[in-house]
Order: structure tokens, then sequence, then C-alpha cells
């Protein structure tokens, strides 16, 4: 059971950078690197913030703005000096790799004697139990500390998806969503789109970077290699998600990126049970964008050749 | 209200593929015409409209819009003071959001965008109102993707968005082109309309000799990045598309003469 609240947490943990890549990816068409670096970046900014007693709160949202500079640095060089955008993205994340490091001095921050989200969580439920440290659910024993991180990271994921579900459908945010559309429509009602995907990608690297904040409060640590094949993980939770829901409305497609990750999440773990390497865990994440990125083409062609039968 | 005063564009400058796109062009449009502009392909009749419209910078020349000196301008920023119809009737609209998000998109054309809610009750009560006037029963379905209506029906929203806030100049850009002939004759009429009542000042391009010859009151031909001919009042009253297909013979006759003459030309003394 605790296995199966952690699979959970995680998935809703990730579920921030599946939103993050979904900004990117999906509303700007954006391939946007950069999140390999900025995980560990809100990770490396939250973690040597409350190593230094600042309050996990305010170190989650210092990590939303670091991530948002990252974010806007590949912007720019995307929009202003016209790099390629995938080149944009891996010079920033490279040279993340040498910032995160000097944020936290070495190349691993513990957090296991610290406050964090995950600790404040967990007094705050053992306090409403009266501290009680297991209870029961439908016959399984649940352990409190775990089942409150749990409700925690829900808590903060419903928010952060329901302000962007809101952003997106104010004035601005729909001028974003607009500007992925159709660039020449936008340009001729009068938006900047330069400045739409700055702000964009910006946004987007502030929710890899909170994910990376709460994963490392959550594992109890932040490490400079945590970063490492984190876009792919999200472009898989994209995609399940937009399988699971099937439709493009915003709302749902938010939903769907959730609860996308969070399946992923929960595919990985029964991998890992069913003998899985970790080691190949990368390799079978790729193999699965892969083969979601060609299947739908495939499935096309297949139903052209029927047709021309 | 629109100047342009010897503007000229040339395309790969400096390369084998180089086009001379415009070749001082000089126009001036009174507040509240309605220029009908017709050439071959490849006069820069597009290419004016686009230079107008910002899509590049010219070479030379200048441009003033509304007493305003725009030739350095951005696009997005000529957006405050243009209103524009494009000829891909997907060009103007954005596919994945709804007709009503598109709709409040046009409603702040060149103004500041913040965190306001874009749908307000009373801006939803006038789309209803205004689409509902395109006759498409449009109205009840404010809230689809508008990637899911037709060219016709997207290209008459487009109109409704380019003029939602009045603009300063409404640029139409060969608007019914891609479209089939009845989506075509409403996109015009529609078009007739919301230029009569909001006294706007339009440029527009077409292909169609019997539109050039029905709708405006004033005529240009281009070709070759160049004004060739300019009807104005009583004359671009009496044309009709027969007179413009005689005119654009004529043009393509004189070409030819050219290129005999030059070729008779090269046999004699080279």
């Amino acid at each position: 059971m605790s296995l199966l609240i952690g699979t959970f947490t995680i998935g809703f943990i990730l579920s921030l950078l599946a939103l993050g890549v979904f900004i990117s990816f999906r509303i700007f068409a954006f391939p946007d690197i950069t999140a390999d670096g900025s995980v560990t970046l809100g990770a490396a900014v939250a973690a040597t913030l409350m190593v230094h007693g600042t309050s996990p709160v305010l170190a989650s949202l210092a990590a939303f703005g670091a991530g948002m500079i990252a974010g806007a640095c590949t912007g720019t060089l995307y929009t202003r000096f016209k790099i390629n955008s995938l080149l944009s993205g891996i010079l920033v994340m490279t040279s993340l790799y040498s910032i995160n490091l000097h944020i936290m001095g070495q190349s691993n921050v513990p957090l296991l004697s610290v406050t964090t989200l995950a600790t404040q969580s967990e007094q705050i439920a053992v306090k409403l139990m009266k501290g009680a440290t297991t209870f029961d659910l439908a016959g399984w024993e649940v352990s409190v500390r775990d089942a409150s991180v749990l409700a925690a990271v829900g808590l903060v994921v419903t928010l952060t998806g329901a302000l962007l579900y809101l952003f997106l459908r104010t004035n601005l945010g729909m001028a974003m969503r607009a500007t992925g559309d159709n660039v020449q429509m936008i340009r001729a009602l009068g938006v900047n789109d330069s400045n739409m995907i700055v702000f964009g990608v910006a946004i987007s690297n502030g929710f890899v970077a909170l994910s990376g904040a709460l994963l490392a409060q959550y594992q109890g640590f932040a490490d400079v290699g945590m970063g490492i094949g984190m876009v792919v993980w999200g472009l898989a939770s994209v995609i399940i998600g937009e399988a699971l829901v099937g439709t493009n409305q915003l709302g749902t497609t938010i939903v769907g990126t959730v609860m996308g990750s969070v399946l992923f999440r929960l595919l990985v773990a029964v991998a890992l049970r069913w003998g899985l390497s970790p080691n190949d865990l990368k390799l079978i994440t790729a193999l699965f964008v892969f083969c979601a990125l060609i299947v739908p083409q495939f499935l096309r062609k297949k139903r052209l050749r029927i047709a021309h039968a | 209200m629109l100047e342009i005063q010897g503007v000229a564009k040339t395309f790969n400058s400096g390369t084998p593929n180089e086009v001379r796109s415009l070749c001082g062009v000089s126009l001036e449009l009174a507040a509240g015409s309605w220029v009908i502009i017709i050439g071959t392909n490849g006069s820069g009749k597009s290419t004016l409209l686009n230079a107008v419209a910002g899509t590049f910078l010219v070479d030379e020349g200048t441009i003033r819009l509304a007493g305003r000196e725009v030739t350095r301008w951005p696009e997005h920023a000529r957006a405050e003071l243009i209103g524009r119809v494009f000829q891909n009737p997907f060009s103007g609209t954005s596919p994945s959001l709804t007709i009503e998000e598109n709709l409040s998109l046009a409603a702040l054309r060149g103004r500041g965008r913040g965190l306001g809610w874009g749908l307000k009750q009373s801006l939803v009560g006038r789309m209803r109102d205004e689409v509902s006037r395109l006759n498409m029963g449009l109205e009840n379905r404010l809230e689809s993707a508008i990637g899911s209506l037709s060219g016709g029906q997207r290209q008459a929203l487009t109109l409704l968005m380019a003029t939602w806030l009045r603009p300063e100049l409404l640029l139409l850009d060969e608007h019914t082109a891609a479209l089939d002939p009845k989506s075509a004759d409403l996109v015009i009429a529609l078009t007739e309309q919301v230029v009569a009542r909001d006294q706007l000042t339009t440029l527009m391009v077409t292909h169609s000799m019997h539109q050039a010859a029905s709708l405006g009151d004033r005529l240009i031909m281009m070709h070759r990045g160049q004004i060739i001919h300019d009807f104005q009042g009583a004359e671009k009253r009496r044309l009709r598309p027969d007179d413009l297909l005689a005119r654009f013979e004529e043009v393509r006759r004189a070409e030819q003469l050219d290129e005999s003459a030059a070729e008779m030309l090269a046999e004699q003394y080279i």
C-alpha cells in the first residue's frame, strides 16, 4: 500500500513537469529541452534555500521563479537571437548544469534534517489524527505520513492546475494559446509573438522547476543528475493524457495530462515490480514516446491504404 | 489617410533569386475610400498590402497611416490601426480556440492584454448579436473550436474580427479567392455591409474582374512592381470586367513586343 501511495505521490509531483512540457510542446509547439536542467534547478534552489532556513513554501516559489528565468533565457535565445529552438534549449540546459552545481555547492544536498513541505504536512496530519501513525482505509493499513504527503501534493497539483486553466482563459493566456496556434493571426491582432513565446517558455519552466522542488522535498535530497531524461518523461505523460481524454478542450487536456503522469508512473512501478531493471527505465521511456509518436502516422497510412483498396 | 511614398522592396537581394517586387510605388488613399488593386501574378499587389501591414520593412520610401509615420513599425504595432483578412481562410483564425475566444482576441486588437477574464458576459452578448448577423447559424456554436468550421464561415468570422474594433484601414488580400462561389458572394456581401456601415478606408486585392468592376470607388492596376493604371470617380464607375480584361491583354502584348523587339535587336547587333 505504501508503495502504491508513493507511486501516486511521485506521479502527481511529476504531473507539474508534464504540465510544463504540455505548455511548451503542445501550446507553443516549442520543443523545449531546458526542462531537463530546470527540474534540477528547481530542486537545487529550493533545497539550498531550505538548508539555509527559508520556509518550504517560499523556497518552492523561489524555485518556480528560477525556472521562469531559465525558460526566459531559452525563449530569448530563440526569439531574439534566432537560434534554433532545440539548440536554444540545449544551450541553457547545459549551462544550468554548472549553475546548479554552483547553487548547491556540491553535487548532492540532503534534506533529511530540514523542514520541508513533506515534513510539514506530516506534522499537520499527525496533529489531526491525534498521534495515530496509521489508519484503516478499506481494510488496508495506511501510514499517516504517506497519506498526508500524497494529500498535500494532490492539493498543490489541483491548485496549480486550476490556476493554469484560469490563466489560459485570461486575455493574456488566450493570446499565448493563439500564438502557438497561428502566428500570422495573432500578429495581425497586435500581439508581439516573440514576447508571448518568451513568457510561455518561462511559465513552462516555472512549472518544471516547481516539480523539481517538490520532488527534492519528497525524496529528501536534491541531486545534480536528477533532471536527466525528464523532458521525455513529461512528453510521455502528455501523450498518455491525450490518449486518455481524447478531446482537445483546454480543461480536459490539463486534467488528462495530470492523469497521464500518474498512469505512466503506475505503469513504470508495475514494470519495475515485474523485474524491469531500473537502468533500462530511460530506454523504455524513450521507446515508449517513439512508439506513441509513430503509431498515429502508421495507423493513418494503413487507413488510407484501406480506403484506397 | 494612407500615404505611400516611393516604396521599394527587393527580396533575396544580391542572389540569383533577386526579385524586385515593388519599384517606387506611391499611392494616397482618402479617408473612407475603397480602393481595388488588380494585377498579373507577381505584379506586387499582395506585396504592397504586406508592406502596408508591416509583414516586412520596406527598403525605400515611407508609409504614413492616420497621420502617423509607420514605416519602421513592426507588424504587431501596426495592428492597432489595421484590420486584415487573408487569402487563406485558415490564416485569420486560431483553429483550436473557440469562436468566442477568437472574437475576444479580436476585441483587443492592438491593445494591452492583461490578466482580465477573456470572455466577459457583455462581450459574449455582443458576439451573439454580431455573429447572428452573419446568417450562418454560428451564434449557437460560439463554444465550438473554429477549426471545425468551413472556409467560408472562417473567412466571414475573420472579417468580423478584423472590423470588430473600427480599423483606420482595412486590408483585404484576395479574401474570397480560396472560397466556393456561394461563400465568396456571401463574404463579399458582408464586406460591402461593414465597409459602408463603418465608412472604412479599404485596400482590397482581387483576382476577380467582376469584383474589381463592381466594388470600390477607385481601381489600381499593377504590373512588375509599379502602378500602371489608376481609375477614379466616373471613370471607375464606367469600368466593366471586359474593359479590365482588355487592359490585361494590352499589358500582355506590350510584354511580347518587348521580348520580340529585344530578340530582333539582339539578332541585328550582337
